[in-house]
């Protein structure tokens, strides 16, 4: 009841004009930087920092948690339209997002995406304000250990399924992690596999490697089977959207399930990636509809982007809470808030109840000023599917070299990005999952350190992923996701045999 | 020409196999196994480089012996051609032209390519391409594009 009061205090600050105002222009800034790859969050939210200096610490965090939920929706629509994920936690809702765009319902897409996202963003904050004390407890217990169970729990629940050929999805996995090892090691400091080439020590970047393995690889595979967008009319389909947003309910399930994988994710912090994958995978194993997912099935859109969003807000939690960033976008507010004057952590909630409440309140009133501005440029973005290939084609080479270059400012990341590209066409060709290499690439190294320090706490011994209940709990359930299918398998041989 | 799905399997193979072989010789220098240390860096590279290399053999085994009669006809290869082989030239340029000159002649001649005759729209589109790439990235968001030698040599 305290937390309700303290939230209602939140709204009469929130809902100011100046304060909608500032949430509009963040949003519309956030759906800029989401669209464009290689920008991001972390570069809106960075750009705009030196702005809020002269602002209210509450109108200036309005602004840029604002900015980041307007990028979470914009990072949706190029996965969904052109096969680019904008953001890592977006990759997963290319899977049936595309391929349903690719049939001639972008709107139907997109607006399942904004749907279901919208209520994943909904579960999270108000998962924020029913616990807020009690989260800081469930984030201090998580330790190494913890931290590689969370992660094994995420490749469990999605390697393993899908028709792929058993060993192609093992080398696709395997190349994910060695790719994911470039670069400087965090545990021991030293360089690896860096084939003499210098400028890889800042290893292989995951947008560079999706915009070619995603963007440039389906540009070939879709130029090769003379493609063409099926007649999508020209009208501006309205009652397209609401159709789809008054059918989301029939996802219940889905959504529920998905929105809790995405707020224990966004808390514990596994983020926002490991959730979508995860979130994914299990709607692929638990759905009737299994044999459609990949195809443009709704249940795989509903799934990634319930989850991404529910983690995403709820990963700011730890950042208030805990003074821990979860991720790079955070990690700026963090910044943004020591220069305000305020000290993340703890006392946070009881020095500065205006700033924390507001901030609350805020999440609630900047996710329904998010959704309907987005749901507003579906249209528009839908339209995007009727320009002719020959110009589209051009046009999606141009950025994801400039996008790839943007990453870090370097050519050879670009030159990598073209060598992705052929890689994505020869996988996609041959029927190599492209999906456990991506998860690879992004959480392969996070996975390894984890694991690695473990090691370095029990001097070798594999008993400290058995150490307490939680990582138990993790760990078993992992082992479940992998092997439960096998076994399951096995006996539906057996049983049509004895028959 | 023609490719067969044999020895595009094949050469996928030896592709990822190269890399795996790559992978496991250059993670030796970093150490295997335990020291004193904890695990060592090269330990988990060395493992999945070995994973990369016995996947590869099996899948070019298994790929030579049940290619499904996946083939790369002239029709293919030439649309191929034509999206890949523009691509890699704009990428090539880059480091010479810089990436305003390089897209806006990208776009221009995409475009010219397919209207044949009409320049003065892929004109158009060509400077609009650069202009928003420098509007966006250089002015908004502060992110310096390459200019290339042709650049510093006028100055750009």
């Amino acid at each position: 009841m305290e937390n309700l009061e303290a939230l209602l205090h939140g709204f009469t600050i929130a809902l100011s004009g100046n304060h909608i105002f500032l949430m509009v222009i963040g949003v519309l800034l956030g759906i800029l930087v989401g669209v464009l790859p290689g920008l991001g969050a972390p570069n809106g939210v960075s750009l705009l920092l030196p702005l809020t200096f002269g602002m209210q610490p509450v109108s200036a965090i309005i602004l840029l948690s604002c900015m980041y939920w307007g990028a979470l929706f914009g990072g949706s629509v190029t996965s969904i339209l052109f096969n680019i994920p904008g953001e890592p936690s977006s990759v997963a809702t290319t899977f049936d997002g595309y391929p349903m765009a690719r049939d001639g319902r972008p709107t139907t897409a997109l607006a399942t995406a904004f749907g279901s996202a919208a209520f994943g963003a909904l579960a999270g904050v108000v998962l924020i304000t029913l616990s807020a004390s009690w989260v800081a407890k469930v984030a201090l217990a998580f330790g190494p250990p913890e931290y590689f169970a969370v992660y094994f729990l995420a490749f469990a629940s999605f390697v393993g399924m899908g028709g792929s050929p058993p060993v192609k999805t093992l080398v696709s996995l395997a190349i994910g992690f060695a790719l994911a090892a470039v670069g400087i090691d965090t545990v021991s400091g030293s360089v690896r596999l860096t084939m003499g080439i210098d400028e890889l020590v800042k290893g292989v970047n995951f947008v560079v490697a999706v915009m070619g393995l995603f963007g440039i690889g389906e540009l070939l595979i879709a130029v090769e089977d003379e493609f063409h967008v099926k007649a999508i009319s020209s009208r501006v389909e309205w009652r397209e959207v609401f159709r789809t947003l008054i059918h989301l309910p029939r996802y219940g399930w889905t959504l529920l399930r998905s929105a809790a994988i995405g707020c224990w994710m966004g808390i514990t912090p596994g983020g926002p990636t490991a959730a979508s994958f995860m979130s994914y995978g299990i709607a692929k194993r638990l759905s009737s509809r299994r044999a459609n997912f990949g195809k443009g099935e709704p249940e795989g859109i509903v799934a990634p982007e319930t989850a991404d969003h529910a983690a995403g807000t709820s990963a700011l939690l730890p950042m208030l809470a805990l003074g821990i960033p979860g991720s790079a976008t955070a990690a700026v507010m963090m910044g943004g808030l020591m220069i305000w004057g305020l000290n993340p952590g703890p006392m946070l909630f009881i020095e500065q109840k205006d700033f924390v409440w507001g901030l609350i309140a805020s999440m609630y009133l900047g996710n329904v000023v998010a959704v309907i501005l987005v749901l507003l440029t579906v249209p528009i973005f839908a339209a995007l599917m009727r320009v002719p290939f020959f110009i589209i084609a051009p046009l999606i080479v141009i950025i994801c070299t400039v996008g790839a270059y943007s990453v870090s400012n370097s050519y050879l990341d670009v030159v990598l990005m073209m060598g992705f590209g052929i890689v994505g066409y020869l996988f996609k060709k041959l029927h190599y999952p492209l999906a456990p290499m991506v998860l690879a690439i992004v959480i392969g190294d996070k996975a390894e350190d984890a694991f690695r320090q473990s090691m370095l706490m029990s001097r070798g011994s594999l008993g400290i992923f058995f150490g307490n209940t939680l990582v138990t709990t993790l760990v078993l359930m992992g082992t479940a996701l992998l092997v439960l299918p096998v076994i399951w398998q096995t006996m539906k041989k057996i049983a049509t045999r004895s028959r | 020409m023609m490719v067969s799905g044999r020895s595009l399997e094949a050469g996928t193979a030896l592709l990822t196999g190269a890399f795996g072989a790559a992978v496991v010789v250059s993670s030796l220098d970093n150490g295997i196994g335990w020291s004193a240390a904890g695990v060592e860096s090269g330990t988990f590279p060395f493992i999945f480089g070995l994973v990369i290399l016995a996947g590869s053999v099996f899948n070019l085994v298994q790929g030579w012996l049940h290619a499904r009669a996946v083939v790369l006809g002239r029709n293919e290869l030439k649309r191929l051609g034509i999206l890949f082989v523009p691509a890699a030239v704009y990428v090539g340029i880059i480091p010479l032209i810089g990436i305003y000159f390089a897209s806006a002649g990208y776009v221009f001649g995409a475009l010219a390519w397919h209207k044949r005759g009409s320049f003065l729209l892929p004109a158009v589109a060509a400077i609009g391409a650069a202009l928003a790439l420098y509007l966006i990235f250089e002015l908004t968001f502060q992110i310096s594009l390459p200019r290339g030698l042709f650049g510093d040599f006028i100055g750009f």
